[in-house]
């Protein structure tokens, strides 16, 4: 009986270990990123940052950005820090307007005097990182 | 009600209240819900147009809200819905110039229309009135109106009832135009106010594409057709862009980048006329 129950247990635990690497919970760090926006910013919305355990290499949200408005937008992975995921800003061209790494480092937020309103993507890519997990802020001030 | 007629193909009042009545069917035509939530995550927070109302220097005016008093008016869903959004829009404008008296009016009816609407469990009235009573509480109260709003969103989903979401967002966005337009014509000379009207041509053209996907849908069909006359006077107005050289700066562990870009918007005091007539009318359609 031994013999057939020992491989099922060992079986079920490789399952739940590889089921807890890839599980995300992105509230819990969005959670940890709104209140370390900067003062004077005020929070528009937290966006979920999920890449999948390594399957999807980047994840991307659009929002209308106004003229004359100053938006940040900060990213949190596990243990408080960036674990690699980076902010990248596009145009409604598609153009970049600038990216979170900066001399092989992802920098825990990213500032952006808006000058022209029009849609942006928020693009969160993955340099390094070890969870693929995690969650970010958008705040405004004028 | 002020009634103003401008634009082309403008659909009659007949019909439009017609359509008022028709909502409460729960008939949901297919729809792609990806494509819906991202428009929907993309249309800027009305609190942003009354927070650069507040920051430009233009006193509060209760006068161009939508009264609370208006509330019974509202039976259907479609009612109820579109009012929740002008409401909640009222809400954080009152929040905004911290005029807490007339906020707790706009709590109450918010209230109301949510439970008409079965989403009042979303609504923890207690907490989003304490948040509103103090203009220093705005951070928690957007982040407590943004997840209520991605909650309802995903509960009306479930539901097959996505069309009131869109219903919410389009109230909001209805309201604050028209408290834009409002303030923008006591002061005609404010360019910043000429440019945030015509720089919602932006936000038009993603109302425009979540309305299209909706198509079948025959009372957000009668709303898209009032609207036409609006999204006509944007196709008039043009954005210019300037390119600039970008620069950026590290500060504090922080990326500042600045594309150095300018934008020019070209909108005549005719158009801004005729914007805010459309809206005037079609809000009056609403709020009755």
């Amino acid at each position: 009986m031994k013999r057939i129950i020992y491989p099922i247990f060992a079986l079920l635990m490789v399952f739940s270990v590889s089921d807890a690497q890839s599980q995300c919970n992105p509230e819990e760090h969005t959670n940890t990123c709104i209140p370390k926006l900067s003062t004077g910013f005020n929070f528009l919305k937290s966006y979920k940052v999920d890449g999948q355990g390594g399957n999807k290499d980047k994840v991307e949200y659009s929002y209308v950005f106004t003229k004359g408005t100053q938006y940040m937008i900060n990213v949190c992975g596990p243990g408080g820090n960036t674990d690699g995921i980076v902010i990248n800003l596009y145009d409604s061209q598609r153009n970049k307007v600038g990216t979170s790494l900066h001399d092989g480092q992802a920098l825990a937020a990213f500032v952006y005097p808006c000058s022209t309103t029009g849609i942006y993507y928020i693009a969160y890519t993955f340099d390094g990182s070890t969870s693929y997990c995690g969650g970010s802020a958008l705040g405004f001030k004028r | 009600m002020l009634v103003v007629s401008c634009g082309p193909k403008k659909p009659s009042e007949d019909e439009f209240l017609k359509s008022l009545e028709a909502i409460d069917q729960n008939s949901e035509p297919s729809v792609d819900l990806e494509m819906i939530n991202a428009i929907l995550q993309q249309i800027p927070s009305p609190i942003e147009i009354s927070m650069m109302l507040k920051e430009s220097g233009t006193n509060y005016d209760v006068s161009i809200l939508n009264s609370a008093d208006n509330l019974p008016k509202y039976n259907t869903n479609y009612q109820k819905a579109l009012n929740l959004g002008i409401y909640g829009t009222d809400l954080g404008y009152t929040n905004i110039y911290e005029q807490n008296q007339d906020g707790l009016g706009y709590m109450s009816a918010i209230k109301e229309l949510a439970d008409g609407l079965s989403i009042g469990q979303f609504f923890d009235i207690e907490t989003i009135g304490r948040l509103a009573s103090n203009s220093q509480n705005l951070d928690s109260l957007l982040l407590i109106t943004t997840q209520n709003f991605n909650n309802i969103n995903s509960y009306l989903q479930s539901q097959g009832r996505s069309n009131l979401s869109v219903y919410l967002l389009i109230g909001g966005w209805l309201e604050a135009m028209h408290v834009t337009c409002q303030v923008a014509a006591k002061v005609p000379d404010n360019q910043e106010m000429k440019d945030a009207i015509g720089e919602q041509k932006v936000v038009t053209e993603s109302l425009k594409l979540l309305m299209d996907l909706y198509a079948e849908d025959p009372t957000m069909a009668t709303l898209g057709n009032s609207l036409k006359p609006l999204w006509a006077e944007y196709d008039k107005v043009t954005i210019t862009i300037e390119k600039g050289e970008p620069t950026y700066e590290v500060v504090d562990g922080v990326m500042f980048v600045n594309d150095n870009n300018k934008s020019i918007i070209t909108i005549t005091p005719e158009i801004t006329n005729n914007i805010t007539n459309i809206i005037t009318e079609i809000r009056g359609q609403i709020i009755g």
